[in-house]
């Protein structure tokens, strides 16, 4: 009996999924619970594991093929099973949701819609024709025409003559900048040797090896940056303008890039900045440390912020322009920084866990972000954000508010500093709290209070031994 | 003086017109008459039979391969035609028979038992020392058979013909025609077999122009034209026969008064594939009337009994005879039958009864024959069936080897399509020129001559160097030619060697192919190139296929000058431009000067050259002077010609459309500064692709221009090649420029309209600049 593996739809928000890697070949034993293939959702890339136990009969989608959620991906059976008929799948349209995402300026995006084209491909994924593990634009992302049929237009193919082509290549340049004056505008031979002139390509000193490697990897020799040697161009040049160049981000930064333009640009940001006297508390973090309750200044900054929230709703609250909407909740976000990116688990109903589970819960989705195994859906619902920098020995930054939220609080280092404390000059640990609030919802004052109130409770060693 | 002022006068006195009476079946004589008569001898007697007994077993053989009952090739798998002739074995060995071994036949499709029985015949004339030259493995030193006696070296080679008849039909590399022909072309030209041929009529001019040639080389041989009934309702046999019967080979306008040596076989086996002779597709009873159309005397015409071999071999020793004497043509029609259908696919039931077989065959010529040689006391029951095991073993060994022979290597299968031979050195028997009178005198002005007479100084030239070369067509002799380049040629070379045909464009081409097979080198021309398309079977069929088709086994030397009216206002048939038809047409050359100096130098070469070319020429040009050295210069085929140099693009063109390009040339540097490449094809096959791809690599743009219309043009051909080898040079789409895709119109203002000029082409260019 054929079992059909579908794409999983692992967040409620998920559309569509990439496929990044299938870790069985067609033909190869598969037994339940092994990792079958790898996902990249617009948030994470993920291992799925087979529920069937069989041989591998088909794989419908190839690598770096992108297809809406619950379609076949492959079928599971006996080898000899017929294997059902796959028909084309075309991308599902865009949904009201993604639709009202703004529009973004998706750079570098040649064919809007379909950087992967899961609707041409997907019936012939065994044709061998194994696409380039590409990072697709989430289609939420794509430029749309709010009410408009009328199809983005078609991408202007730059017109070289085969003559001309043969002379770029031979001379590895690239033809873009290029401007053509044969007929239609297509580049002909003279038009490239006019620009070699123009742009002195004869007296470049390029070296075999570097030509070849220049070559090899799409190198423009008329774009690789100069060295004090001038015109020689050399392997280690071309090493360099490898790695200058352009790379694709990858699926995750760009969701970084355009979540936080939007927020940047599209939300009136202010700034608050406290100095937190940490002393105490650290001082009595290390007494419950050595009690084998090894709680975090993060878990003591959450905790405090989780509390503040309850007492201003403005700083839990969202607002699309034109209506505010408070959060009866607090699902707070925590910034973690891995290596690909940015992520931002969620610690759902942050005010109702003790300082010990918030330690437990934070510590789990710490872990999990750095191995890259958060489900979308830990990742997803937060009212308010914190992004600890302390860590990293800053003195004072300010962070970008997650869109949909208010603010976002910045922690920066604990910093030893002089400070004049009853009309002496004593050595506190200092901590600098920085509010990034959304001046829709949040006022001045109103933000001064909240960091003050976070302040106030952090530096209340009595308010912590009361929850210990 | 050899022209002929012809004074004809008004002459309406009543008369009645004889058709004069044609001899049927006359002939008295039984084998014992013949022995008596020492007409013919015991062992010729047994040699009839046994070349019959050959040709039944060798059809017999395909009939059975067919149904895997042929015991010595048990699960042979045959492929190929079956046109089988059984019941006919009488007319091709009786008519063999009456011939000598160096006399030549053409023969037909179903021509098994003509190639046999001329084969067995011509080896059977020939010496010990010819005889060793065939048998297998000779020159070697070790031939396979230890022959030695003159029986067993005839009968050695008698084998091998028989093999290699087979080896042919099983498309064999050991067959007579190296398996390019197969059943349908199986012929030994060094048999003097010219061929059997698979188009219906299609060898009875080449047989006529074989016989010419051996009127002119007064070589004493006689040409024996094997053709069914289908046949004679085709009309270059109509046409061959009037050729043949032609005044000016007998009369007081030739100094060589001596009619065609030809005879005329219509094997009448009275049905073209189904299609009635009798009462259906002809008005005649007897198919031998045709001959009264053609000439006073009725070509001698008689009908003999087909099926009685030795009534067949009695009326071609006298036909032959007369032929020697100069007193042909003959025409001789063999009254026979076909046993089988036209092939072994026709169940014959739907035109024939089966009692009309069964009459025909009650008359079997080997069983009456068999029973004559019995009667005569030649063969006694023991050596009657002797003889028959003997062929039905050797036809068995030679099939069996034939089978196990090797097939022809598929890297070879357009070998053959040309020769590389030319003739550098002229015989000595071929150097005797006589002029009759002084050449005539061309007008060389600034070392300037015109096209037309550049064409007329190398015939002239080759003319002299070679009386092999000959030249005719319509109005080149007295007359000079429509477009008089030929004018003067009758004078000085007369009319052996240069003389006026009928208006039979079929026969014209048809005989040349037939004169080139026996030896000459003949110039003919076709006044307009629209008419090539009435010889289009002699031309595309015949000239272009027979050395690849006969496995090298000979080559056409033959130019046929044809000349394109196009511009002059004369309509839809007197203005194509069809070059692209024929380079079409693998096994021709075809070439296109474009100036005086190419004309001469290329008319040279391609009358020195050994294969079949057509030799386009333009009306338009014939005015064009040009420098044309005195000394003696050749331009080799197949080379192009840079005709201008440039750098930008580059302008391919041929015959005319050439000075257009050079014209376009001139305008794009005087209008644009553009430094454009002249590109002169002058021969389209063979092709210089080289030059061509040269100049375009140079340039990275390029027109192709002939004067053509642009549908299905060598000019696509052109550009196809570029882009296929010269993609990456191209700065542009390689653009043609031809005629509109229509029919030449007379008006001056629509014909304008429709040729290329150099505006198109100039247009075209600037289109990819």
């Amino acid at each position: 009996m054929v079992q059909t593996v579908i794409m999983p739809k692992l967040g409620q928000t998920v559309e569509e999924s990439t496929v990044v890697k299938w870790h069985k070949r067609e033909g190869e034993p598969v037994k339940k619970g092994e990792i079958l293939f790898e996902i990249e959702t617009d948030k994470a890339v993920l291992e799925i594991e087979s529920f069937f136990e069989g041989t591998l009969l088909k794989i419908v989608v190839a690598e770096g093929q992108t297809v809406p959620v619950s379609v076949p991906v492959a079928f599971i059976g006996q080898p000899g099973d017929p294997i059902p008929e796959v028909k084309p799948i075309s991308r599902p349209a865009p949904s009201a949701e993604t639709a009202s995402t703004p529009a973004a300026a998706v750079p570098n995006v040649r064919q809007p819609l379909s950087t992967v084209t899961p609707s041409t491909s997907i019936a012939s994924p065994a044709s061998g024709v194994r696409r380039p593990a590409q990072r697709g634009i989430n289609l939420a992302l794509a430029p749309r025409r709010a009410g408009s049929d009328i199809p983005p237009p078609p991408p202007v193919r730059k017109i070289v003559s085969p003559r001309a082509r043969r002379l770029i290549r031979e001379c590895v340049i690239s033809a873009d900048p290029i401007p053509g004056t044969g007929p239609g505008g297509r580049v002909v031979e003279k038009d490239v040797q006019a620009y070699l002139e123009a742009k002195n390509y004869a007296v470049l000193k390029i070296t075999p090896g570097a030509k070849n490697l220049a070559r090899k990897n799409g190198i423009d020799l008329l774009a690789v940056p100069l060295t004090a040697s001038r015109e020689r161009i050399t392997v280690e040049t071309i090493q360099q303008a490898i790695a200058e160049k352009p790379k694709t981000m990858s699926k995750m930064r760009q969701v970084i890039a355009q979540r936080l333009t939007a927020s940047f640009t599209t939300t009136p940001h202010f700034y608050v900045t406290v100095s937190v006297d940490m002393t105490d508390l650290l001082e009595w973090r290390k007494i419950m440390k050595d009690q084998n309750k090894p709680f975090t200044v993060t878990d003591f900054i959450l905790k405090a912020v989780a509390l503040a929230l309850v007492e201003f709703p403005e700083l839990n609250s969202s607002t699309d322009g034109h209506a505010t909407r408070w959060h009866s909740r607090v699902h707070l976000g925590m910034a973690v920084s891995i290596a690909e990116g940015l992520v931002v688990p969620v610690i759902r109903d942050a005010n109702d866990l003790s300082i010990a589970e918030l330690h437990e819960c934070t510590a789990g989705l710490a872990l999990k972000a750095r191995d890259g195994k958060l489900t979308p859906d830990e990742m997803t619902g937060s009212t308010f954000t914190v992004s600890n920098m302390g860590m990293l020995d800053v003195e004072h930054f300010t962070a970008i508010i997650n869109p949909g939220e208010s603010a976002i609080l910045a922690v920066a280092s604990t910093i030893p500093t002089p400070v004049v404390r009853d009309g002496k000059i004593e050595v506190r640990a200092i901590m600098k709290i920085t509010l990034s609030s959304d001046h829709r919802l949040v006022d001045g004052a109103c933000a001064a209070r909240f960091v003050n109130r976070v302040k106030s409770m952090l530096e209340d060693l009595e308010l912590w031994k009361s929850m210990i | 003086m050899p022209n002929y002022l012809s004074n004809i006068r008004p002459d309406f006195t009543p008369a009645l017109v004889q058709c004069g009476a044609i001899a049927c079946y006359q002939f008295k004589g039984t084998l014992s008459v013949e022995l008596a008569s020492g007409r013919l001898d015991r062992s010729q007697a047994i040699q009839l039979l046994e070349d019959m007994l050959t040709i039944r077993e060798f059809e017999e053989m395909i009939v059975k391969l067919r149904s895997g009952a042929y015991d010595p090739l048990p699960n042979f798998n045959y492929r190929g035609p079956t046109h089988v002739s059984i019941g006919q074995e009488a007319a091709s060995t009786g008519a063999c028979a009456g011939l000598q071994g160096v006399d030549y036949i053409t023969s037909t499709h179903r021509g098994h038992g003509d190639s046999i029985a001329k084969g067995c015949v011509a080896l059977r004339a020939m010496d010990d020392a010819a005889l060793r030259r065939r048998v297998p493995l000779a020159g070697s030193g070790k031939a396979d058979c230890a022959a030695v006696r003159h029986d067993e070296l005839l009968e050695a080679v008698i084998e091998d013909h028989v093999f290699r008849t087979i080896a042919e039909l099983f498309g064999k590399e050991g067959g007579y025609c190296k398996g390019r022909g197969g059943g349908m072309h199986i012929a030994d030209f060094t048999l003097n077999h010219l061929g059997a041929n698979a188009i219906v009529g299609g060898g009875v001019p080449i047989a006529t122009g074989a016989a010419m040639a051996c009127r002119y080389l007064q070589n004493k041989r006689v040409v024996c034209c094997f053709a069914g009934d289908g046949a004679y309702a085709n009309g270059v046999v109509l046409e061959s026969l009037n050729w043949a019967a032609m005044g000016q080979y007998t009369n007081d306008i030739t100094k060589h008064a001596f009619g065609l040596p030809i005879i005329f076989v219509i094997q009448n086996n009275h049905y073209g594939m189904t299609g009635r002779a009798l009462k259906e597709v002809t008005g005649v009873a007897t198919l031998a009337r045709r001959a009264a159309g053609f000439a006073d005397n009725n070509m001698h015409a008689e009908v003999v009994n087909g099926m009685d071999v030795l009534a067949v071999r009695d009326v071609m020793l006298r036909a032959a005879a007369g032929c020697r004497q100069g007193q042909g043509p003959y025409l001789v029609e063999l009254n026979t039958y076909r046993y089988y259908g036209h092939s072994l696919t026709d169940p014959r039931t739907e035109y024939r009864t089966k009692d009309e077989e069964t009459a025909w065959k009650a008359l079997d010529p080997i069983t009456i024959f068999s029973r004559q040689l019995l009667e005569a006391g030649v063969l006694n029951k023991d050596t009657l069936a002797a003889l028959e095991q003997k062929v039905r073993d050797r036809n068995a060994r030679a099939a069996q080897r034939s089978a196990a022979s090797s097939d022809p290597s598929p890297a070879d299968v357009i070998k053959y399509m040309y020769t590389d031979t030319t003739c550098e050195v002229v015989p000595e028997s071929a150097r005797q020129t006589k002029i009759v009178k002084e050449l005539p005198v061309i007008k060389r002005v600034n070392g300037e001559l015109t096209y037309k007479d550049a064409i007329k100084e190398a015939l002239i030239e080759e003319m002299l160097r070679d009386n092999r070369v000959i030249h005719y067509g319509e109005d080149v002799a007295d007359y000079g030619g429509a477009f008089k380049v030929t004018k003067g040629l009758l004078e000085a070379f007369g009319r052996e060697r240069i003389f006026n045909t009928p208006i039979s464009e079929a026969a014209i081409c048809g005989t040349a192919v037939g004169a080139s097979m026996v030896g000459l080198r003949p110039v003919v021309e076709l006044m307009y190139m629209d008419f090539a398309l009435m010889a289009s079977d002699q031309i595309s069929n015949q000239a272009a296929k027979w050395h690849y088709m006969s496995g090298a086994n000979v080559e056409i030397a033959l130019v046929i000058r044809a000349s394109v009216g196009g511009g002059k206002g004369y309509g839809g048939q007197h203005s194509q431009t069809l070059e692209s038809m024929f380079a079409h047409i693998p096994g021709l050359y075809v070439v296109y000067p474009a100036t005086p100096f190419d004309a001469k130098g290329m008319l040279k070469t391609a009358i020195r050259d050994n294969n079949p070319i057509m030799f386009i020429e333009s009306q338009l040009l014939y005015g064009l002077k040009g420098p044309v050295p005195e000394t003696e210069y050749l331009v080799p085929l197949g080379l192009a010609d840079i005709k201008r140099e440039g750098s930008d693009i580059t302008l391919v063109a041929w015959g005319p459309a050439v000075h257009d390009a050079l014209k376009a040339a001139k305008i794009l540097y005087d209008e644009q500064k553009v430094s454009a490449e002249v590109v002169d094809l002058r021969s389209l096959v063979p092709l210089d692709m080289e030059t061509v791809l040269q100049s375009v690599r140079k340039t990275g743009r390029c027109v192709v221009a002939s004067q053509a219309v642009s549908i299905g043009s060598f000019t696509g051909e052109i550009a196809s090649n570029i882009m296929a080898q010269a993609f990456d040079d191209l700065d542009a789409p390689v653009l043609r420029v031809g005629a509109r895709d229509g029919i030449a119109p007379q008006s001056h203002i629509l014909e304008a309209a429709f040729l290329p000029n150099a505006q198109d082409i100039v247009a075209a260019a600037k289109s990819i600049l």
